[in-house]
Order: structure tokens, then C-alpha cells, then sequence
């Protein structure tokens, strides 16, 4: 097997028909849409090419960009502290039971399985004004909100829901990551550290947390860059409403695109979604440093 | 040799299935379901075997198997119809969705040079993009070839799917906004004539309220529910579509600024969770008698008739209230059968939207389902639902009519603009002046630039 991983040609045999498909199913996609986005294009007939004239109008013109931005990054921001902190409190907790472990790794990974589109219409029916949570409420005297329709205030709180939603859907994701890097760690270094006379918090933060540097690197970069794609909820819990207040980047570009027939505006958009997606990977991959704990 | 046997096996492994996908055919088009007629059998559409019949597609919004709807329960009756008349020869699939995806789904499948051989649409700017672009193909051939079919449509039909001197859409029911009330309701809050005018309609909300009674159910959360009312109103301020969408008047305008106000007015007397309920719940309050009005297409007729068993003897119809007490314009609409212009079974797509429009057909949209036929077929209204009759009779002393403003301004984003600003307004999330501001930056902007 060495000498085979050592002949470029067998290398290049196996790693072509992947690069045939990620050229065709991922590189040419992209590429043909940054040509879109340089043009005026409604599908239906021949792009025009107008240079960086959609760009320009997206970040001069168009004020409901400007609120998908803000939404998206703040789905970013929102998602990556709730569900690192509640994935790994969840982490920890799982693993140092004995008893029904999988159980509740089951319970918390289950809505990860679930289709989220299916789970957003779920919610949408639950946070209706007569329906669900508000009737629980009322049973406590308690006036419930209008969950999906409230957008007052610089993040409405619209947006605070379909993060906990989301929060409730992908934490089992974080959760079973961090349990996948915990259960890599050598217990002989628990043991040295408990024979040393660290207590439990002490363990957890100059063992566990260090030694879990390159699992919170690659959860971190995941979360960023589906909080940043954030489109299923959104879609199906306020289809971006009210008065397009609930908008990301995602749902505005399909919008644009499969509403109104401005496929080459929502290229630009969806150009701008991938450069922020590779500036957030790039961001994470220089900030966390993993080099000294990677062995 | 083993070795490189044994790679030669796994790269073969890697790439047959990626090859598999590729649909090598080598079929005639004549008797096998293509991948996008499969699709319909995914998408919950009707679907039964073809045989050697030559397969057609036909794109609605809504499902055919499951709905409740009366006229959708009629749709599908034709298509079985048409399946069983044409056996061996036609087989019509459906590409069904909801409502609210309907539009974006057949846009995706239009730019994706999918497009179905037949899709429904309503006159406005969707159907204007696919006749500008080619996508759909005029009918004036076939309606020609056929004058007896073509005489059998009611005056005016074609008026709102006519570009230049080509017809691009055949009517299969047509449709008009209109206050159904509940005469019980009414009648417990002391209300004995329907009110003609604006102040008497703001009077009898108020006279209902006293009465503990919803007066108006209606939602925010389906922009274009709100935005029915909204174009009431501002029809009734003397504001006129087609001067804005050619710049002759601006959205900032006093009248659009009084019927603003005259709309955020009437939203007072809404159900208090109007923000968050949908189009279906806002029409399950008034069909469960837990409010006295909805302001609604005269599709809705189907709709609750086929949820309520009670409430057709209850529900009578007036026109929406004119500040003067005249009778005002009503919003209309039909619901248009359009062709693809790069079908490859015409005739069959032809056979199709003559059975949806035939005698049988059109007899059912009225009796059955309560909805007003294309044609000038005899319909018998003891058997039609008693709301049909109402409707008909404000019909005949119309003044004018009026598109649906979603319809009816200058592409499918204004229409969303003046939707969502409507709301915007009624939520108090934007002032009148904002909201109405924020149309008319996107007219300036967009539309007369």
C-alpha cells in the first residue's frame, strides 16, 4: 500500500473521478456564477454583462441587503456562543455520566436528523398567536407574544427566536463533536492531573478545554458557515417577513432570484456569501493556534 | 497485476455510480415518464399509469389529492376526465405545490428550461415576464381553428391575457374580491342592512365590537391578504394603478396617504392576532363563526363551503364600502391556463384547457365549487352554493373593475413592496409617510427611472 501511495499516478487515478465531480458539481458552479454576478440576467433570455454594477447597487442601494447582512451575522455570532457553550456544557455533562449516556446523546442529537424545513413549519404552527406556547402561557395568566410578527429594535425578536430554534436543532451537532474529541483525549492525563490534586473545574480547564482546541476549531468554523447559509428556518418560520425585516443573505438571494427574476443580482449576493463564508474560515484557522496540542 | 487489478476495481466502483445518473435513453418521448414527470409522483401531484399515452404536464397550485378546496376537488375530477377521454393517447401528470411556493417553483422550473407544458397563472407581471421572454406561446391558432370554443367564453376574458393582438391565456374561472359577512352575527349585533358606505361600515365594525363580536378577520402574516383591503382603500381614494406604475402620480400623493390611513384605520377592527395568522386562519375564523366579516376573493366560497358544513346559509356578500355610497370597482381576477412555448404535444395541452373550459367543467366551477365560470354556460343556482348567487348579483351592477395590486403594479417586487410596506404600516413598524416613502423610492428607483 506505501509504495502505491508513493506513485503519482495511482494517486492521481484515485483522486480524479472526485475532481472530475467536485470541478463539475462545485468549481464550474462557482465560477459561472461570479460571471452572473458581473451581469444583468433573468434567466429567460442572454445575460448582459454590466461589470460590478450589482455589487454597487447591493451595497449602496438596497437597504434590505443591508438588514439580511446584519441578520446573517448576527445568526453567525448568536449561533457560534450558544451552541459552543451549551454543545460543550452538554459534552461534558454526557460524557462523565455512567448511566443512560446514549440515551440522552440520542435526545439531543435527534433534532439534527429531522429535516429542518419540516421543523420550521413545526415551530411556525407552535409560535402562532392562539396556538401552542401562547396557550401554555395563557394557562399561567401569562399574555404570550407575537413570536414570528415582533420587529422592534435593532435585532427584533423574531430573529432571537429562530435562534433558539436553531440553537435546539443544531446543538446535538456541537454536543457529539465535542464528545467524539473528549472521548480522544488519553485518560492517563485525567489521571496524572487528578493524582496532581486538580479538582474537577481545574481538570476540565487546563485538560479537558486545551486538549479539545482542534475539535472547537472545526465546530467553530461549521457553525459560522451554516449560520451564515442560514436559509430552511427562516424561510419556512417568516419567509423573511414582516416588511422583509427577518431576511439573511440567503433567503433575500433566493428572493431575488426565484421571485423576481434577478438571477444575476442574487449571484452578487450569493458571491458576497461566499467570500464571507472563506473570510470566516480564514479567520478561525489563523485565531485558534493548534499546533502545541495537536499531538 | 493483483494490485493494480484491485484499484482498477475500486476506481470503477467510484465512477459506475456517478455514471448511472446519467440517463442514457433511448426512447422515442412517447411512453416513458421522464425524470420530470416522476417528480410529480414526489411532489404529491396526480399521477397515475400512462401506458403508451403521450405524457403532458400541467403546473398548479395546489394538491389535487389532499385539498379540501372545492374547485381544486373539481380540477381533479377533469383531470381524471381527461385521462380516462384520452386514454391510450394523452396522460396529463400534475406538478402540484401550495400557494404561497407556487410562483418561485415554476420560475426555478422556467429558468431551469423545464418549464411544464401547461401552467396556471394569473394575469400581472409573472405572465408578463413569460410572454416577453418566449416562455409561453400565443393561442390565437388554436382559438381560431375553433371558433365555437372561442365564442363560448364570456365578454372580456381574454382582455387582461392579451399582449398586442395575441391571446396567451385561457381563462378557467374567474374570480372577485368582496365583504362576505355572517347575517347571524349581524343580526346579533343589531346590524339590519349591510353597510354602502365607508362611515357605515366603520359603524357597524364598532356596533359589532359592542356586541362582543370580531368585527373583520384578516392577515398580516399573508402580505397579500392585507394588501386586498389596503388596494380597497386606496381604490376608494380615487388612487388609480395604472397613473403610478407610469409616474403620473406619486405614492406620496394624498389620496395614497388617505387610503394608508383609511386602511390602518379599518386594521383596529381586526382580530387581535391578525399579525401572526395566515390566509388559512384568518378565513377559518370567519368560517367558524368567530368573526362577522372577511374581505376575500370569491374563491373563498370553495374554501369554506368545503370546510364548514353551517356556514353557506349563513354568509351573504356585499361590495366593499365607497366613501359616496356608490357601488365602486371591484377586484377581479381569473385564473389562466397558459402554454409553453416549447411543448412538443400542442394538440394534447389544447385537449386539455377545452375540457378545463367545456360545458361539464365550467358547470362545476359554478355549482360545485361556487366559483364564476368563464363561459357562458347555464348554470343552475339552486344547485351552485348560495354565496355564488350574491356575487353574481353585485357582478351585474358593477361600475368597473380593478386587478389585484400585486397584479396589477409594475412587476412582481412592486407588488411585494406595496404588500409588505401595508403591513409595515398596520404594525405601526413604519409611519404612513415612511411606508408609503419607501414605495415610492422603489418606483423611483425601479419602475420610471
Amino acid at each position: 500500500m506505501d509504495k502505491l501511495l508513493r506513485d503519482k499516478k495511482a494517486i492521481a487515478f484515485f483522486v480524479l473521478p472526485a475532481g472530475i465531480l467536485f470541478t463539475l458539481v462545485l468549481f464550474l458552479p462557482i465560477l459561472y456564477a461570479l460571471y452572473i454576478s458581473l451581469c444583468d440576467w433573468n434567466a429567460l433570455t442572454s445575460p448582459v454583462f454590466i461589470g460590478f454594477q450589482n455589487f454597487v447597487d447591493l451595497f449602496t442601494k438596497d437597504k434590505i441587503f443591508k438588514i439580511a447582512l446584519k441578520n446573517s451575522i448576527f445568526f453567525m455570532v448568536f449561533s457560534l456562543i450558544t451552541q459552543q457553550i451549551a454543545g460543550l456544557l452538554l459534552a461534558v455533562v454526557l460524557s462523565n455520566l455512567k448511566h443512560g449516556r446514549n440515551t440522552y446523546k440520542n435526545i439531543f442529537y435527534l433534532p439534527c436528523v429531522l429535516s429542518s424545513a419540516a421543523l420550521g413549519l413545526l415551530f411556525s404552527f407552535l409560535l402562532k398567536p392562539n396556538m401552542g406556547l401562547n396557550q401554555l402561557l395563557a394557562v399561567f395568566g401569562i399574555e404570550g407574544k407575537n413570536w414570528l410578527m415582533d420587529v422592534q429594535g435593532f435585532i427584533p425578536l423574531t430573529m432571537w427566536v429562530i435562534g433558539i430554534v436553531a440553537l435546539w436543532i443544531y446543538v446535538g451537532t456541537t454536543m457529539m463533536l465535542y464528545m467524539a474529541g473528549i472521548a480522544g483525549i488519553d485518560n492517563t492525563l485525567f489521571e496524572a492531573a487528578h493524582i496532581d490534586g486538580a479538582n474537577k473545574r481545574q481538570t476540565f480547564f487546563h485538560v479537558t478545554l486545551p486538549l479539545l482546541k482542534p475539535m472547537m476549531k472545526t465546530t467553530i468554523s461549521l457553525t459560522c458557515i451554516g449560520s451564515l447559509k442560514f436559509f430552511d428556518l427562516v424561510y419556512n418560520m417568516t419567509q423573511g417577513g414582516p416588511n422583509n425585516k427577518t431576511h439573511t443573505l440567503a433567503t433575500w438571494l433566493y428572493f431575488q432570484g426565484f421571485s423576481y427574476f434577478k438571477y444575476g443580482y442574487a449571484s452578487a449576493i450569493s458571491v458576497v456569501l461566499l467570500i464571507m463564508s472563506l473570510a470566516v474560515t480564514l479567520i478561525v484557522n489563523r485565531t485558534i493556534n493548534t499546533r502545541d496540542f495537536a499531538a | 497485476m493483483k494490485r493494480k487489478l484491485l484499484s482498477i476495481l475500486i476506481a470503477s466502483a467510484m465512477v459506475l455510480p456517478l455514471l448511472s445518473a446519467c440517463n442514457v435513453s433511448t426512447d422515442d418521448g412517447t411512453n416513458k415518464k421522464t425524470t420530470k414527470e416522476q417528480e410529480n409522483v414526489d411532489d404529491g401531484g396526480k399521477d397515475t399509469d400512462s401506458g403508451n399515452a403521450v405524457n403532458i404536464t400541467w403546473a398548479f397550485w395546489d394538491d389535487l389529492e389532499a385539498s379540501s378546496d372545492l374547485m381544486t376537488q373539481c380540477y381533479a375530477d377533469t383531470v381524471d376526465r381527461f385521462n380516462e377521454t384520452y386514454k391510450d393517447k394523452y396522460h396529463l401528470n400534475v406538478v402540484t405545490t401550495n400557494l404561497e411556493e407556487y410562483d418561485s417553483k415554476v420560475n426555478a422550473l422556467v429558468a431551469a428550461g423545464q418549464t411544464p407544458d401547461i401552467l396556471t397563472c394569473n394575469p400581472g407581471p409573472n405572465a408578463d415576464v413569460y410572454v416577453e421572454s418566449d416562455t409561453v406561446q400565443p393561442l390565437n391558432q388554436y382559438l381560431d381553428a375553433d371558433p365555437e370554443w372561442k365564442d363560448s367564453f364570456a365578454g372580456g376574458m381574454f382582455d387582461r391575457v392579451t399582449y398586442g393582438d395575441d391571446i396567451y391565456g385561457i381563462p378557467t374561472n374567474f374570480a372577485a374580491a368582496c365583504c362576505f359577512y355572517n347575517t347571524e352575527l349581524f343580526e346579533k349585533a343589531g346590524i339590519d342592512e349591510v353597510p354602502a358606505t365607508w362611515e357605515g361600515f366603520l359603524e357597524a365594525c364598532e356596533q359589532l365590537e359592542k356586541a362582543g363580536i370580531t368585527p373583520i378577520t384578516n392577515s398580516a402574516s399573508t402580505a397579500w391578504c392585507l394588501s386586498m383591503i389596503a388596494s380597497y382603500c386606496m381604490n376608494r381614494n380615487g388612487v388609480d394603478t395604472d397613473a403610478l406604475n407610469e409616474g403620473e402620480m406619486h405614492w406620496t400623493d394624498e389620496r395614497c396617504k388617505q387610503g394608508a390611513e383609511d386602511l390602518k384605520t379599518l386594521s383596529q377592527h381586526f382580530q387581535p392576532t391578525f399579525l401572526g395568522d395566515s390566509n388559512d386562519d384568518a378565513t377559518a375564523h370567519f368560517y367558524n363563526e368567530e368573526a362577522a366579516m372577511l374581505v376575500q376573493g370569491s374563491w373563498v366560497i370553495a374554501q369554506m363551503n368545503g370546510n364548514s358544513d353551517t356556514i353557506e346559509d349563513k354568509c351573504g356578500v356585499f361590495s366593499f364600502p365607497t366613501h359616496d355610497g356608490s357601488v365602486g370597482d371591484m377586484i377581479v381576477k381569473t385564473d389562466n391556463l397558459l402554454l409553453s412555448a416549447t411543448t412538443e404535444n400542442p394538440e394534447a395541452c389544447i385537449a386539455f384547457t377545452k375540457m378545463m373550459t367545456d360545458e361539464t367543467a365550467q358547470k362545476a366551477t359554478a355549482e360545485i365549487a361556487g366559483k364564476i365560470p368563464v363561459t357562458t354556460v347555464d348554470i343552475d343556482l339552486e344547485k351552485a352554493p348560495k354565496q355564488l348567487g350574491y356575487v353574481m348579483d353585485l357582478l351585474e351592477n358593477l361600475e368597473g373593475t380593478i386587478g389585484f395590486y400585486n397584479e396589477s403594479l409594475a412587476s412582481v417586487e412592486a407588488g411585494d413592496v406595496f404588500d409588505n410596506n401595508m403591513v409595515s404600516i398596520v404594525m405601526e413598524d413604519s409611519t404612513i409617510d415612511e411606508g408609503l416613502q419607501e414605495v415610492e423610492d422603489f418606483y423611483a428607483e425601479n419602475v420610471w427611472k
